[in-house]
């Protein structure tokens, strides 16, 4: 292929194995590309060593990967760092651009070429800029860049078959005006001309590499550059970009569409709080009721409880051998609370997969359609004052569906600080709607006065252990910086891909999890672990005013939240006995699938210290509220 | 004092002058919002200010939003 001779790789290793790195920025339409090229799926993962998830697939000799959205290759977050990896390994690149973000979108390109990585542009959205009133002289735009620029409307797979075509002819100019910066680097630097465009715009992860090599940096300062350089250099590609967005741009804007104003009424709080608020509410219905509810109880309670859970019993009854040593594993296998061939497996096909498939195509849809920087801006506010952006309203409103599912999504609220204040607040005080469905329940014996009384407390202890944990981690909350592209109605082609590869990637990673957490679980059962948990916990019952048998209910709730929530319904309590039980069990600790991601996606330190607060707040809470209904009632 | 955005009313035209942290101030000059005039499209009371510069529009929480300075371009010479 002919753009290879600038980085230098082997002709002949390139028919075998080339890689073809889709790259663009963020809401260009990369996903629908990448649909349009890929002949073949072959695998979707988590990048090595990173939460974030990249697809691979076959083209012609190529193997094709699509990597996170970004306007710039750096490493300023984790979602950065993954692209920027992937293209410095890339043989040649397609970088989508959207025609209706020219200006934003060219900084990217123009790095990729000073970067001297092959390139071929995919000119996309062209029906877009068209309605916009925008109109770009493809021709001048690739004699100003020097590679191939094909004008595409991926959505309709217009352009595809002159992309394909041009693609083989990626390139990049042999000299571009990152040049003259070169020589503020060290001469004796073995780098390629990639590796040097980044190292003269401070990237940190490369210094270091280099300063590892054995090449000089001084005083062990990452940087071989000076401080100022990166911004210099960025303001040089920026007046490139204006000086060829001025020649091949002509704009005549026609900016009041319906998208726009759709978009107005959901910034603005006065109209976004009700249009908000009618979101979520259908998100609960759909997830939370309809899904979490209805279908998980139907897949329980009329397939896998009456039809599967028996006829496994029978099988693996008959299977074994009569015999004493064979009881332990009998038990394994299929005991009442968590065995792994039963009730985990109903666990995981009967309300793990349901819940995942409808909360990643919710979770598509937002994201599709616009809407989730749109929430974030709305929620901003509110949540700066317990540590957090506006971005971790997803994972609040997603908690309330299956916190297991939201501990996942606090993959996108930013830093790691505001991950594990969002993780511990989901873990503490988030009710997941199972468990509401019952708490519901009980709740109307009691009326509406309690109802507010349990919401109120809810509120105040999120409230509260959010500021305490804003107070008392170290670091700074993130502000918020987030685009917000143009609202559009989500394809449901792409919503559908989408939401099948995550939720097999999901599962792929959490069942093996679950799995190994039943046989811990079902071995403590077995040599009595349980029963003493239960005795343990006298104290603690007797603290928040309930009867012994309550500690039955803690280690139901250990398991499952909701099985705690129904425990409850058999048994004979006072009002206030009902609404404190009700309160200590919603904080106490999440369930254990819950507990399982939350180690997965947290260091265990946290994640411990999450699971044993959980337990001090529960019972402060729960005591506090004894005490008081003691006083007054 | 010079003014921050956190000053700015919906529908004004500013420029940014001065972001404190160097890794903001890369992101927004890469976007292109330090190249010229931004117009304020929405400043939420004590909120977010979501600025726009050749059809992008950009989120800025408000603790951000305080501590970057704008300057309000003369009036013949904007752009």
């Amino acid at each position: 292929m002919e753009g290879c001779h600038s980085t230098g790789c082997d002709p002949e290793a390139i028919d075998a194995d080339a890689t073809l790195a889709l790259v663009g920025c963020p809401n260009v339409g990369k996903s629908v590309v990448f649909g349009e090229l890929a002949e073949q799926y072959v695998d979707v993962s988590n990048y090595p060593g990173t939460t974030v998830d990249t697809t691979l697939a076959e083209f012609g000799d190529y193997q094709l990967t699509d990597t996170p959205g970004v306007y710039g290759i750096s490493a300023f977050n984790e979602e950065e760092r993954v692209t920027r990896e992937i293209v410095l390994e890339a043989d040649a690149v397609v970088n989508v651009v959207d025609a209706t973000h020219l200006d934003r979108d060219l900084f990217l390109t123009l790095q990729l070429l000073d970067m001297g990585i092959p390139t071929v542009v995919a000119l996309n959205m062209m029906d877009e800029a068209e309605a916009d009133g925008i109109d770009i002289d493809v021709e001048a735009l690739e004699s100003a860049l020097g590679v191939p620029v094909v004008p595409t409307v991926a959505i309709d797979g217009e352009g595809f078959d002159e992309l394909r075509e041009r693609i083989p002819a990626a390139d990049a100019p042999e000299e571009t005006a990152i040049e003259e910066y070169y020589d503020e680097l060290p001469d004796d630097l073995d780098v390629n001309r990639a590796e040097k465009t980044l190292l003269v715009e401070g990237d940190e992860p490369l210094a270091k590499q280099v300063d590892v090599g054995g090449v000089m940096a001084d005083g062990g300062s990452p940087a071989l550059v000076e401080p100022g350089l990166r911004e210099e250099i960025y303001g040089q590609r920026r007046s490139r970009v204006q000086s060829i967005t001025g020649t091949v741009q002509d704009v005549t804007r026609t900016d009041d569409s319906l998208a726009e104003r759709v978009s107005d009424l959901m910034i603005n709080p006065l109209t976004g709080t009700p249009i908000a608020l009618a979101l979520l509410g259908l998100i609960y219905y759909f997830i939370g009721d309809l899904v979490a509810q209805r279908l998980v109880d139907t897949l329980e309670g009329e397939v896998i409880g009456p039809h599967y859970i028996p006829a496994v019993e029978s099988f693996v009854a008959g299977l074994l051998p009569e015999a004493a040593w064979i009881e332990p594993l009998e038990f394994l296998l299929i005991n009442e609370n968590l065995g792994l061939l039963t009730v985990t497996v109903q666990y995981v096909i009967g309300t793990l997969l349901p819940l995942v498939i409808a909360f990643y195509l919710a979770i598509s849809v937002l994201e599709d359609s616009g809407v989730l920087p749109r929430l974030a801006v709305l929620t901003d506010r509110g949540l700066n004052r317990i540590g957090l952006n506006g971005r971790a309203v997803v994972p609040m409103i997603v908690g309330v569906g299956c916190v297991t599912m939201a501990v996942i999504t606090t993959r996108m609220v930013g830093s790691k600080r505001e991950r594990t204040i969002s993780t511990a607040l989901l873990g503490l005080a988030v009710p997941c709607s199972a468990q509401l469905g019952v708490i519901m329940g009980l709740m109307a014996g009691l009326g509406l006065i309690y109802w507010f009384g349990y919401l109120g407390i809810l509120l105040v202890v999120l409230g509260v252990v959010g500021l305490f944990l804003d107070r008392t981690l170290p670091g700074q909350s993130e502000a918020l910086v987030t685009e917000l592209p143009r609202m559009r109605m989500p394809r449901p082609g792409n919503i559908l891909r989408k939401t099948y590869n995550r939720a097999k990637m999901f599962l792929r990673e959490a069942i093996p999890l679950f799995g190994a957490t039943a046989v811990v679980v079902s071995a403590l059962d077995y040599v009595g672990g349980l029963a003493a948990i239960q005795d343990g916990l006298r104290p603690l019952t007797s603290l928040v005013g309930m009867p012994a048998d309550f500690g039955q209910i803690l280690v139901l709730g250990l398991i499952r939240r909701d099985f705690a929530a129904a425990g409850m319904t058999d048994m004979a309590l006072s009002s206030a006995q009902v609404f404190v039980g009700l309160v200590v069990i919603t904080l106490f600790v999440p369930c254990i699938l819950a507990m399982v991601m939350i180690f997965k996606e947290q260091d265990a330190k946290s994640a411990l210290l999450m699971w044993v607060g959980s337990w001090v707040t529960a019972f402060t809470v729960g005591g506090v509220l004894a005490a008081a209904f003691g006083v007054f009632g | 004092m010079s003014e921050v955005l956190a000053d700015v009313g919906s529908g004004e035209a500013v420029r940014l002058v001065s972001v404190p942290d160097g890794d903001t101030r890369a992101r927004l000059l890469r976007l292109g919002f330090l190249d010229g005039t931004v117009t304020c499209r929405h400043h939420i009371h004590k909120g977010p200010v979501v600025v726009r510069r050749n059809g992008t529009d950009l989120a800025l929480g408000s603790d951000l939003a305080r501590e970057i300075e704008i300057e309000r371009p003369a009036r013949e010479a904007s752009d």
